[in-house]
């Protein structure tokens, strides 16, 4: 079934494909990208997957972890005015593909550095947040789940404002966000289920080129509301219900019923000089008042050589916990609540887990690059992201994750 | 075997007296205020880097277009795709206008005020203006 989906996916593109030289000539065009790879690892245990994933991907191939389709429509009204709508196609937060409005706004340019979007737009948080789903414009496969699980928000309902100017040789880029976030969030733990969040966000992002070198700085704070989070909600429902006001507190500080403030901080770096290319993220998570999400730090770091159109890479990502926002309250020993106060102190670890990847990107033909790629995945603490089954609290055995790809553009 | 050598060496002699590739030049409306242009700030026209103007692109496939982008930019073809996708599927930007020939280039720039483009020097006349030559 699913391959049939993507059978048929594919030969709608390559429709579109043919079609396109011809609709791109007038106001309308119409462009695509999209991924078709297969991926299996060593292991069945605990089973890899992209963030805010679903399907894992264990020791049998396939397809989803990588695979996705994506359409782009862009009605161009006058010089000002323009519409653009995408769709994504990809195995995300259910266990089959489904489709979703990635973007949808329309942009007006104010002057020739500054234009404005309304509508559904890109949440800046990552430095490749805007092409993250667009294999063809990265060089790894996928981007380290180390750090862009740290905050799986991808658009803002509301709009941006963008301005480029030239300081010299230096490209100056800042981008001011907007709106609310809503979607799906998947939680892997207690056997995995679905919650939904709306959040207030806003951000800035700034990036400055120069030549080969782009710096980037983004800073988006949120306050993220979910109020269906199951296995949370068990766990404060329980704590409201011993009627103590301590343990009243502790649940108000632990939820995420109404929202809760919190703030993301990334400084990215690449470099394409010469035939060497560099890629590097580093990012903190911060709680601005007490929730049960863990305050993280992580980073990596992507290394590659040009040799003409193959383009070799290893990569090391990790994150850890950087601390929590709630205090838990201490009872005597064989207080009735011991066991569930040392199971929420147990709740507000980090995960932690690194890893260590080598890859080879091969343009081999026009508008489609060939990659290959192993993950070498190490759990530090809970078993890291790995998606591990019904029960099973911890996983420490390393993952090997095998995965090719071919990504194509029209 | 000495006629072929002595054919390979005529052959290759031939191809020496040749230049490698032909001059580009980057072309602008008469009435762009621009007279003189570094590669580096050409690059960002095409490398979608600045709105300034707007870039008129040559076919893709064809030999002036990886030609130019590699004198200008140091890129291959697909160095420059990756980019523009980059910019394509956020519409931040919308690719470059492709135009089949020199003349339609130079047709292109001359009825847009703030286009900027390239094309064989061989194909220069007085309805374009050349800002910047990449031998």
């Amino acid at each position: 079934m699913k391959k049939q989906f993507l059978a048929a996916a594919v030969l709608a593109a390559t429709s579109m494909l043919a079609q396109a030289g011809t609709l791109g000539d007038g106001n309308l065009s119409i462009s695509g990208f999209g991924t078709l790879g297969v991926a299996k690892t060593d292991s069945d245990d605990a089973k890899f997957a992209r963030y805010n994933q679903a399907a894992g991907t264990g020791d049998s191939p396939r397809i989803g972890l990588d695979s996705n389709l994506g359409l782009q429509a862009t009605y161009t009204f006058n010089e000002s005015l323009s519409g653009t709508v995408q769709v994504l196609t990809r195995k995300n937060t259910s266990q089959q593909f489904t489709t979703d409005l990635t973007w949808g706004f329309l942009k007006y340019k104010l002057n020739d550095e500054t234009n404005v979007r309304v509508g559904r737009v890109v949440l800046p948080a990552f430095l490749i947040s805007d092409y993250q789903n667009v294999g063809y414009a990265n060089t790894m496969m996928r981007p380290p789940i180390e750090m862009y699980g740290q905050a799986p928000i991808e658009n803002v309902d509301g709009g941006d404002v963008n301005w480029q100017h030239a300081f010299g040789d230096t490209n100056v880029t800042v981008q001011a966000f907007g709106g609310v976030s809503r979607g799906k969030l998947y939680i892997p733990t207690g056997g995995g289920s679905v919650a939904k969040h709306q959040s207030p966000v806003y951000g800035l992002a700034v990036t400055a080129e120069y030549g080969p070198f782009t710096g980037r700085l983004a800073h988006a704070r949120a306050k993220i509301e979910v109020n269906n989070l199951a296995p949370i909600n068990a766990v404060t429902d329980g704590l409201a219900a011993t009627k103590i006001p301590a343990m009243i507190q502790l649940a108000d500080d632990l939820t995420l019923k109404g929202g809760k403030r919190m703030s993301f901080t990334e400084l990215g770096l690449t470099m394409d000089w010469k035939n060497i290319v560099l890629q590097a993220e580093y990012a903190q998570r911060r709680a601005h008042e007490p929730v049960y999400i863990p305050e993280t730090n992580s980073g990596y770091l992507m290394a590659g050589y040009r040799f003409g159109k193959v383009l070799p890479y290893y990569a090391h990502a990790y994150y850890k916990g950087a601390g929590s926002s709630v205090t838990v309250p201490t009872v005597p020993a064989g207080h009735p609540l011991a066991p569930t106060l040392a199971g929420i102190r147990g709740l507000l670890v980090s995960p932690e887990q690194k890893s260590d990847l080598i890859g080879m990107r091969w343009d081999f033909a026009k508008s489609l690059a060939l990659k290959v790629q192993i993950d070498h995945v190490k759990p530090q603490v809970k078993g890291g992201s790995l998606i591990l089954p019904s029960g099973v609290m911890t996983y420490g055995n390393s993952v090997n994750v095998y995965a090719a790809g071919i990504d194509f553009v029209f | 075997m000495k006629k072929v050598l002595t054919a390979l060496l005529a052959s290759a002699l031939a191809a020496a007296a040749l230049p490698a590739s032909a001059e580009i030049v980057v072309i602008v409306n008469k009435d762009n205020p621009a007279s003189r242009m570094f590669s580096e700030q050409a690059s960002q026209f095409f490398l979608g880097k600045s709105a300034m103007f707007t870039p008129v692109d040559q076919a893709e496939g064809s030999k002036i277009r990886a030609d130019f982008y590699q004198k200008v930019a140091e890129k291959d073809p697909a160095q420059v795709k990756a980019i523009w996708s980059k910019l394509v599927f956020t519409g931040k930007a919308t690719p470059p206008k492709e135009y089949k020939s020199n003349a339609e280039v130079k047709k292109a720039v001359a009825d847009d005020p703030k286009a900027i483009g390239y094309i064989d020097k061989s194909a220069v006349d007085d309805s374009v203006k050349v800002i910047l030559t990449l031998p």
